[in-house]
Parts: structure tokens; C-alpha cells; sequence
């Protein structure tokens, strides 16, 4: 599927995190601790949905199917989402380190494609940018509440970002075709770079709230084996801390692999296909049908 | 944003296609037209077709679809037989809350939600649940500024949840739309 045009994995990168993201976001309707919230994580998730299905509109002509086909028509091995968001909700905190995470990484991401060369791509990211303003206001001020609240909130916050923040970080990982991409001007600037730009901003985030070791030791050693950008695979041992992110010179920056690597080459965790079989499953089961 | 009549280059059809648009509502927003809400983006009418554009307020909004039904019924009624329509919803430029009139800002106002405000670089913290982002927007009851913002997400994706110090009475806002300012 992804053979020709490299703008195909770009669009469905960034379409396949929204849509599996936002069918995440949509498991909290009717469950979320308090009704705002109920009516947030519904509201983004419609929002993330919406996103995605601007971008298979755009991708309809490169990929020769419709809007639909290309949402829920494919093979799990032909989603571009990152693992991040394919991961299920667990608790309350992990849920809301996950969307601090992923809507800032989503925001550096759509500031660089607003001025991409692919003009039409630059003015879908244009609106998706005012909606985005909301999910990014709702994560930071969670985050202030959270990480400044009372012991138990700041600790189950920081036990949700040490579990997330290794496979956002993977939401940067460079694209398939990724160079084509760079030389057209599709990408004005590479992943890696985007990355750094957020990790920074990141690192300094924490680093406000004193949760910045998060960054550095990651949830207990699960001696799991790592795949790095390189396609290598890394042992793990010990205690890891976020595979690839070190401090040097007072800032956070990426140095190797990533963590829940491979979702942009159609390699997804062991949550993915259950997702996948549920977010399909009407379109499997009624091919064609209308709504 | 004053309605866009004036800019229209042909006049009387593309009048009367805009008069018809006037009557076609947001079913979200029942009290606004699609004019007042500042969609209709761009008409163009010859003696073989009409075209008109449309933006979207918010991409996920879920009465696209009527309204996209509804505009080209009453589209249609104008064209007559003879003329082909086409209607679609483009994506640029952006639509922002600042396209809005006075006409249906007031027509908001007095269904009991705030609009926006104008271009003033509003802050509009979300979540004051936990922020307790205070004077957001007025009451559309009572006039009052000492609101406090309960949520930025509301019964749809262009409304905010407020709440009223002064009359005591939970109301919503339209939420601002517009991109943000140095």
C-alpha cells in the first residue's frame, strides 16, 4: 500500500494516530470521573475523528479508496498510528499523561506542516490548529493540576507519564519515504528535529514540577526487548530509563531508539489488533453501508 | 465580519441564492442562519450552474450533512431546472468566530447563549473547573461579567459550559474560534 507516494505515509501517520487516539478518547463516554470530563474526552475524541477523516479525504486520490474504506478498509499491518495510541486507556492518570503527551507532540507536528509546500495539506493543518488549541489548554491544565495537587494525584500522574512518555516519544519516529518528503517541502523540517524541539520543551516542563525523573527511570526493568530506529534490536536490563533520551548540557535531548518503535512501518503492539477488530467491526461486517 | 452580500460581483441571483441561504439553519445553533454564522464562504452563479462554498465551523461538527442537504435544497429552488448546483465545504480560509454578525450574535445572545467576543485577543482557559477562569463572557441573562468558565466543552463542539455568579444560572457560550495572537 505504501509503495508509491510518500505523502501517503504522512497523511496516514498523522490520520491513524487521531483515529485510533480518538476511539480511545471515545471509550471514556459515559465512564469519565465527573461530567465535564465526560464531555471533554467525547468532545475530543469527535474532534480527533474529524481530523482524520480530513486527511483521508486528502489521501482518497493518492490511495484510490474512499474516505470510509481508507478509515476502517485496511489490514492492521497498513495503520501508520504509534503505538501511544493504540494503547488502552488504563487508569484516570495514565489517560491524561497520554493526552498531555500526545497534544503537545501533536502541536509542534501541525506548527511545522502549516507551512508545508503541499498546499493543501498546509490548510487542513491550518484548522485542525484552532481545535487542537482546546485538547492542548485541557492536557496543560491537568497537568498543572496533577503534578502540583495532592501526593496521590502527583504520584499516579507521574506513574502514568513514566508509562507513556518512552512511546511518545516514538511519535517522532522518522517517517517512511521521510526524505522525498524533506526535499519536496511536504515535511518543512525532519522528525528528529521536531522531536527535539519537543522533548525540550517537554524536559523543561517537568523539570518546573520536579517530575522530570520520569525521563530519566522508567518504570521497572522488564528485561523487554527494544527495537531501535536502526531496525536493531536493543536487550533490556535493568532498570530502563526512556530508551534514547539523555540530559546533556541541561537539556532533554534524543540519542537512539525509541521505544514501541515500528508504528509508522505498520508494526503495532499487542493491543492494536483488538482495537482494530472492534473500530472496524460494522464496516466489516456491512461492507459498503452508509450512515 | 459584516455579511458578505455586498461583495457578491453578480447581482441578482447570486442575491437571491444568498436570501435562500438565509433561511437555511444550523440545527445546533437553531436560532442563527448559516449567513449570520458566517459559512457561507463563496456564490457564484452563471446561467449553466451555481456553486456555492461553505466552511465548516468545527470539522467534527455532526449537522454538516443537513446543513449541506438543506443549503442545496434551498439552493435549488432558486436555480430552477436549468442550472446545475454545486455545493461544497472548503477548508480555506479557516473559519473563525469572528465571522459571525451582529445580527447573529444578537440572535445568540437572546437564545440564552454568549458569543464570542471580537478579535480582542480573548483568554479563554479551558477547564475552569480547575482553572476558575473568571469573565470569560456575559451572562445572557442577567448582563453580568462575574462568570466563571466551568468547561470549555460543551453539549456540541462549538459551545462552552459557563456559569453565572450573579443570577446563579449555568448558561453557555459560543466558543472562540480565532487563531492566537502575538
Amino acid at each position: 500500500m505504501l509503495d508509491g507516494d510518500p505523502r501517503l505515509s504522512l497523511l496516514l501517520a498523522l490520520a491513524d494516530d487521531e483515529l485510533v487516539l480518538g476511539h480511545r478518547h471515545a471509550e471514556w463516554t459515559g465512564w469519565a470521573p465527573h461530567i465535564e470530563e465526560d464531555l471533554a474526552f467525547s468532545s475530543i475524541a469527535q474532534d480527533e475523528m474529524a481530523h482524520a477523516r480530513l486527511l483521508y479525504g486528502l489521501a482518497q486520490p493518492l490511495v484510490g479508496l474512499g474516505e470510509d474504506s481508507v478509515a476502517f478498509g485496511r489490514r492492521p499491518v497498513d495503520y501508520l498510528n504509534a503505538w501511544l495510541c493504540e494503547r488502552p486507556n488504563g487508569d484516570w492518570a495514565y489517560t491524561l499523561a497520554r493526552q498531555y503527551l500526545y497534544d503537545t507532540a501533536d502541536a509542534v507536528r501541525l506548527e511545522a506542516l502549516a507551512s508545508s509546500a503541499w498546499a493543501e495539506l498546509a490548510e487542513l493543518v491550518k484548522v485542525m490548529q484552532l481545535e487542537e488549541k482546546y485538547h492542548l489548554d485541557h492536557g496543560r491544565a491537568w497537568f498543572r493540576r496533577l503534578a502540583e495537587g495532592p501526593v496521590t494525584a502527583r504520584q499516579k500522574f507521574a506513574d502514568g507519564l513514566a508509562a507513556t512518555v518512552g512511546e511518545a516519544v516514538a511519535l517522532f519516529e522518522p517517517l517512511p519515504g521521510e526524505e522525498r518528503l524533506l526535499a519536496d517541502g511536504v515535511m518543512p523540517r525532519t522528525s528528529e528535529d521536531l522531536l527535539a524541539q519537543w522533548l525540550e520543551a517537554l524536559g523543561q516542563d517537568l523539570e518546573a514540577v520536579s517530575l522530570d525523573f520520569v525521563l530519566e527511570h522508567h518504570g521497572p526493568g522488564t528485561g523487554e526487548m527494544v527495537p531501535t530506529s536502526s531496525g536493531e534490536i536493543a536487550g533490556g536490563e535493568g532498570d530502563l530509563g526512556v530508551p534514547g533520551v539523555v540530559r546533556r548540557d541541561g537539556r532533554w535531548v534524543h540519542d537512539g531508539g525509541f521505544t514501541g518503535g515500528g508504528g509508522r512501518r505498520g508494526r503495532h503492539s499487542e493491543d492494536f489488533v483488538p482495537l482494530w477488530e472492534e473500530m472496524t467491526g460494522l464496516y466489516r461486517a456491512h461492507p459498503g453501508a452508509k450512515w | 465580519m459584516v455579511s458578505r452580500v455586498d461583495e457578491l460581483e453578480h447581482g441578482a441571483l447570486e442575491r437571491r441564492v444568498w436570501e435562500a441561504l438565509a433561511e437555511v439553519h444550523d440545527p445546533e445553533i437553531p436560532p442563527c442562519s448559516i449567513t449570520d454564522l458566517g459559512i457561507v464562504e463563496r456564490i457564484e452563479a452563471t446561467d449553466e450552474a451555481i456553486e456555492v462554498d461553505l466552511l465548516p465551523t468545527f470539522a467534527g461538527c455532526p449537522a454538516l450533512d443537513v446543513i449541506r442537504q438543506d443549503a442545496e435544497a434551498a439552493v435549488a429552488r432558486v436555480a430552477g431546472p436549468g442550472r446545475l448546483v454545486t455545493l461544497r465545504f472548503v477548508y480555506s480560509p479557516p473559519w473563525t468566530s469572528d465571522r459571525i454578525t451582529e445580527q447573529g450574535r444578537e440572535q445568540l445572545r437572546h437564545y440564552g447563549v454568549t458569543p464570542p467576543q471580537q478579535g480582542a485577543g480573548q483568554v479563554f482557559i479551558p477547564l475552569a473547573s480547575l482553572e476558575r477562569a473568571e469573565g470569560t463572557a456575559d451572562c445572557p441573562f442577567c448582563g453580568s461579567h462575574d462568570t466563571l468558565l466551568e468547561s470549555a466543552f460543551g453539549p456540541t463542539l462549538c459551545r462552552a459550559t459557563l456559569f453565572c455568579r450573579a443570577c446563579r444560572n449555568p448558561f453557555e457560550a459560543f466558543k472562540p474560534k480565532e487563531p492566537a495572537r502575538p
